[in-house]
């Protein structure tokens, strides 16, 4: 019997397979039901008792020597078989197109105003775009008959007669989150105030009826112009480059007194002029003191920009409409 | 408002150029948003002889001139019929720049070719050169003037610079020369040099002539009247009208011409009648208590609410006090006796009025922002003197001044331990004494701290210790202000968990490829027809466009125009996500009654996955390749086992967690896909920010745990149910029953036929089971699965299928 066994071990090692009909013809030969090695094994009926454990080992090595030799070929051939070169196997051909996710400009401004902000030690607060009249306009120092408290300016949402009950109205800009974190909480305050604004305008590529703002409060014994000075040519100097070029000078808001406005110098196509980016201010005590704030005792700064506007300057960007079409050729830019 | 170089050169002695004090005055708060010029210097215009006129030969109305200049002989084309050999002609030589303005910028004379013919300068009208706006030929020339004579050796050029200066509404002051030269004067630290009297004996009223009378010392505080007579109405000298143009106001008559310039200089509106048109020979200033119908003199008639303040004469309203003149009372070529009113309205009365009647004149612009309550007699007498002399009339003596209502000059403490903590300087008493000196601020007292200033009344705007501040800060310039070279240290505070959760649901959004839009929140009532009952949502009162009266009550809104968008300019699939504010009415309100605001997420597919490509076929999106962007966001929050979904319906599925809804995925129906234009399939889902962040705040999330060592477990479960049993209910029955054990449950195949018998499905489980401390077996899993099959069989009727 072992000699057999040694006879068909022999004729496994011999065959060559070259091919797949090479393949089949190893298979049924050994591996098959009918095959030499299920032959073999059914004749260990013949062996006696005391060699079968020395046959039955042997009967083994032969059946995996087999089953071994039918898988390497097995493999090569399909290797073989997938080097064949076809038309799809030009890997210059183009990939399917794979859309990516991305921010949209106005968010990556705000980020980046973000980093900056944080940097410098601010947080963040946010509030409804529904506000009343005393958090957009009254707290702030706006008079009674000031110009944006008129209908043609301000979206109205409920208009009392009764001069005790708040109007409502879409915030026209992002300041009553100001006045939201200083009736919540004592100075220090650090934060800025990011939003969407609403006036009651026509659309034009300059103006649109919506836009974003981010405003920044500090609140804290003796704050004053100088470090408000300081914050603003900071926030340029890393939101626009170190060597920015800049000046402040004088302005108006009726929340701040005093009042300035921060210009930064720009050059497009040789020619440069210079660019008013921000207002700000110290904080009006008569804004402190519509919210328990006591003007002795705490100063503050704020001031306040927008985003589409800083935005379009960025990417040069002339129509602000763009920003609200979503035109994916448009978004795509800003991955 | 534009402001005359030439004229503030009046009040001071000015070594700026115009670029420098138009650089200056931006930074002391008068904003230069604009350099203008006004005529020229008429350098390069010079006379010339008409040697000889031929025609043009391209051309019908031109003219070939040859022109003697003196120095040089040239050929110019000419178009003016009147020009003819042997005149001297004023010639603009090549490189001038001429006064005439053509489409807003100064005519620059070049060398050219006209139809062909060379032509070197232009023989000029008299408009071209800024003398008339006669333009009926060119202007010829006394005969005896030299050739080669300098033109502005005949005609004295009139060149001025405009500065188009944005007046902030706190400074009523600055509307006149008068109040910018006084920045100027106080920042460049000059004399202010007035070029009128200031100072007036009281004089006897002009009672034999006119009564004036104040009926609403509330509304009016003060009527000063004052007297010409004999006066010839006519046009005004150069000097005057120069300067009016110049500002771009335009000439009317020397009487006209004489108020609004005192206006101009001083600030102060004034009103001339024609005196022999006043009825009963008295002015009386008040209101009606009924609607008056008053016909204006730019020949309108208006209505006027009770309350509006009118100057009266015997007969009735001749003028709306401090806005416009009445048509029957003004000043023509017959008139020869003039009245001037110069009056301190009430700045809310005439802002009510003037809003009322839709109107800006010079005059309401000015009274409404509030002028100096102590400048009208000056402003009469200056306005009658110069009347007096370009009128050629005589000042009747005497001023009548109805004065109810006094304003006396306010005095403030200032603190200069104030000025320093709030400015951040270091300045001394003196410094700040120096600083507002120019702005006729008075000090009436000096403590060691503190200075107690007189606040003249022509500033209102200074109120406080705080508005004085403002005045050494912008004097001072802000930009010299030292940077502070140690900034205290306020501790940062933590950033919000809602800032955070917005800043992650963006992240993740992105991170399944979906490109974020930014949307109106605004949309017209049609459009918001679409997403439900007007009635459950807010509107805008007041919108100026029908575009802008509803806001959004779902973000869905933005989504599917921006898929129709996109979708019109050729773009076959979109991923989008957005992050806004949506609003609907609800009882108890968010921040305010009756009005829920709150903060959501969108994410939403729409038309082709995958476009026509060699290694894909084309398909369209379908709602599972959405449910599995949806289902990861909620696993990747941590709050997935805490949700529950629910279908309302085959097109809705919503998410709950303890029956609360926090968000939802929708197919959108047709009748939307048609109202957008939008021809392809799309799928959205919202979530509500503030639901998940309350979810997170109130659910103890899920911690770290050690990866198992052990293999999982995993088992095949096939079950017949009715086609009516959802998948989600067999899953969170599987889930609830199997215990901590199963890992992962997922459904492997789904399928309905004859062999199941009628109305029925069978629906594939794998149910991977893993323990951290041990191997699975069989043995482990059978009583599970025993459980689970149990379970579905009671609620669901379930059978297992062999």
């Amino acid at each position: 019997m072992l000699d057999h066994i040694k006879k068909i071990k022999n004729q496994i090692e011999q065959f060559s397979i070259d091919d797949e009909n090479d393949l089949e013809t190893f298979r049924l030969e050994f591996l098959s039901r009918k095959g030499q090695v299920q032959s073999m094994f059914s004749r260990m009926g013949e062996v006696p008792k005391e060699d079968r454990a020395e046959v039955g080992k042997a009967m083994n090595e032969v059946k995996n020597l087999a089953q071994e030799k039918f898988d390497t070929a097995k493999e090569q051939l399909t290797k073989k078989e997938q080097r064949k070169h076809t038309a799809v196997d030009d890997i210059t051909l183009p990939a399917p197109p794979l859309s990516p996710g991305s921010y949209h400009p106005l968010t990556q401004t705000l980020d980046e105003m973000k980093r900056i902000f944080y940097r410098l030690g601010f947080t963040i607060a946010h509030g409804p775009e529904i506000e009343d009249d005393f958090h957009n306009f009254t707290a702030l120092n706006f008079p009674p008959n000031h110009p944006a408290r008129d209908e043609q300016d301000t979206f109205f949402i409920r208009k009392h007669d009764d001069p005790d009950k708040e109007d409502l109205l879409l915030r026209t800009h992002t300041s009553p989150i100001q006045i939201r974190l200083m009736l919540e909480k004592d100075p220090p305050i650090r934060a800025i105030c990011p939003g969407k604004v609403y006036r009651n305008e026509a659309v034009s590529p300059k103006s649109y009826f919506l836009f974003h703002q981010v405003e920044a409060l500090y609140v804290d014994t003796d704050v004053s112009v100088g470090e408000l000075k300081e914050t603003l040519i900071n926030f340029a100097k890393l939101m626009f480059g170190t060597d920015v070029k800049y000046r402040l000078r004088p302005g108006f808001f009726p929340f701040t007194e005093p009042s300035l406005e921060m210009d930064i110098w720009w050059e497009t196509g040789g020619e440069g002029k210079w660019l008013e980016i921000l207002g700000a201010g110290m904080v009006d005590p008569n804004v402190f003191r519509s919210v328990n704030v006591d003007p002795e005792k705490y100063t503050g700064f704020a001031w306040g920009m927008g985003v589409d506007r800083i935005a379009m300057l960025r990417h040069g960007i002339e129509d602000i409409r763009i920003l609200y079409e979503n035109d994916i050729r448009f978004l795509k830019q800003f991955s | 408002m534009k402001v005359s170089y030439k004229w503030l050169k009046e009040f001071v002695d000015l070594e700026l150029s115009p670029e420098e004090t138009a650089e200056k005055l931006t930074m002391i708060g008068l904003e230069v948003d604009g350099l203008d010029t006004y005529g020229s210097s008429l350098e390069g215009v010079i006379v010339g002889e008409v040697l000889d006129v031929e025609e043009h030969p391209n051309a019908d109305k031109l003219h070939l001139c040859q022109v003697d200049l003196g120095k040089e002989k040239v050929q110019i084309v000419c178009g003016a019929d009147n020009v003819a050999k042997g005149q001297k002609v004023p010639v603009a030589t090549v490189g001038t720049q001429l006064p005439f303005k053509s489409n807003g910028e100064p005519l620059v004379i070049r060398k050219a070719k006209l139809r062909g013919e060379q032509s070197e300068g232009m023989i000029c009208a008299e408009d071209e050169l800024g003398i008339s706006d006669d333009h009926s030929g060119i202007m010829v020339l006394d005969q005896n003037i030299e050739t080669g004579t300098p033109f502005r050796n005949i005609v004295e050029p009139y060149e001025d610079h405009l500065f188009d200066i944005e007046i902030t509404p706190n400074r009523p002051d600055a509307t006149c020369h008068l109040g910018v030269a006084r920045d100027l004067a106080a920042v460049l630290n000059l004399e202010l040099n007035k070029p009128f009297d200031t100072e007036f004996e009281e004089s006897k009223p002009l009672d034999d002539h006119i009564g004036i009378e104040i009926k609403n010392p509330d509304k009016c505080h003060r009527y000063v009247g004052k007297m010409v007579t004999g006066v010839e109405v006519g046009e005004s000298p150069d000097w005057l009208t120069n300067k009016l143009k110049a500002i771009g106001v335009r000439p009317v008559n020397n009487i006209v011409d004489a108020t609004n310039y005192v206006l101009y200089e001083m600030g102060q509106p004034l009103h001339a009648f024609d005196y022999n048109k006043i009825g009963g020979k008295k002015i009386v200033v008040k209101d009606y208590e009924k609607p008056i119908e008053f016909e204006t003199l730019d020949h309108v008639t208006r209505k006027c609410s009770p309350g509006t303040l009118f100057i009266c004469d015997a007969n009735g309203p001749v003028a709306i006090a401090g806005v416009i003149g009445g048509l029957e009372s003004e000043v023509g070529d017959e008139t020869t006796d003039v009245l001037i009113e110069s009056a301190y309205f009430d700045p809310g009365s005439i802002r009510k009025t003037a809003k009322e009647q839709n109107i800006q004149t010079d005059a309401s612009y000015r009274f409404e922002r509030g002028i100096d309550p102590n400048m009208q007699r000056v402003a009469a007498e200056r306005a009658a003197a110069l009347i007096a002399d370009i009128g050629n009339g005589t000042i009747v003596d005497g001023c009548t001044d109805v004065h109810p209502v006094e304003t006396e000059p306010k005095e403030l403490n200032l603190r200069l331990s104030y000025v320093n903590r709030l400015l951040g300087t270091d300045l001394s008493l003196k410094d700040v004494e120096k600083i507002l000196k120019g702005l006729e601020l008075k000090v009436v007292s000096r403590k060691k701290d503190t200075l107690t200033l007189r606040i003249p009344t022509f500033r209102p705007d200074l109120e406080r210790e705080v508005d004085l501040i403002e005045e050494v800060g912008r004097l001072y310039d802000y930009n010299k202000i030292p940077s502070p070279t140690h900034v205290k240290f306020s501790p940062p505070e933590p950033i919000s968990d809602h800032e955070k959760l917005m800043v992650r649901l963006r992240e993740l959004a992105r991170s399944f490829r979906m490109r974020e839009i930014s949307s109106n929140s605004l949309m017209s009532k049609k459009d918001a027809e679409q997403f439900g009952d007007l009635e459950e949502m807010i509107h805008t009162l007041n919108p100026i466009s029908k575009d802008m009266t509803t806001l959004r009550p779902s973000l869905q809104y933005g989504f599917l125009k921006a898929v129709s968008y996109n979708f019109n300019r050729k773009t076959e699939g979109v991923r989008f996500f957005e992050i806004g504010n949506v609003f609907w009415r609800s009882e108890e309100g968010s921040y305010y009654e009756g009005i829920a605001e709150e903060v959501h997420l969108l994410i939403g597919i729409a038309g082709k996955k995958s476009v026509e490509h060699w290694k894909t076929e084309p398909g369209d999106y379908d709602l599972f390749d959405l449910k599995s962007i949806v289902t990861t966001m909620l696993e990747q929050l941590g709050i997935e086992p805490f949700v529950e979904e629910h279908a309302d319906g085959e097109n809705r599925l919503s998410y709950r967690v303890d029956d609360r809804e926090i968000g939802h995925l929708s197919v959108v129906g047709p009748q939307k896909l048609d109202y957008f234009e939008i021809d392809s399939p799309a799928f959205y889902s919202e979530f509500s920010i503030d639901r998940i962040e309350e979810v997170l705040a109130s659910k103890s999330l899920p911690e770290y745990e050690s990866v198992s060592k052990y293999p999982s477990f995993e088992f095949d479960l096939a079950v017949v149910v009715d086609d009516d049993v959802g998948a989600g209910e067999l899953r969170r029955e599987i889930r609830n029953q199997a215990g901590d054990m199963l890992q992962n449950l997922q459904v492997f195949d789904v399928f309905e036929g004859a062999s199941l018998g009628k109305n029925r499905k069978s629906i594939a489980f794998r149910l991977s089971f893993l323990d951290k401390n041990k191997t699975l077996t069989i043995n482990d899993v059978e009583p599970i699965i025993n459980k689970v099959l149990k379970a579905l069989e009671k609620r669901f009727s379930a059978e297992l299928r062999s």
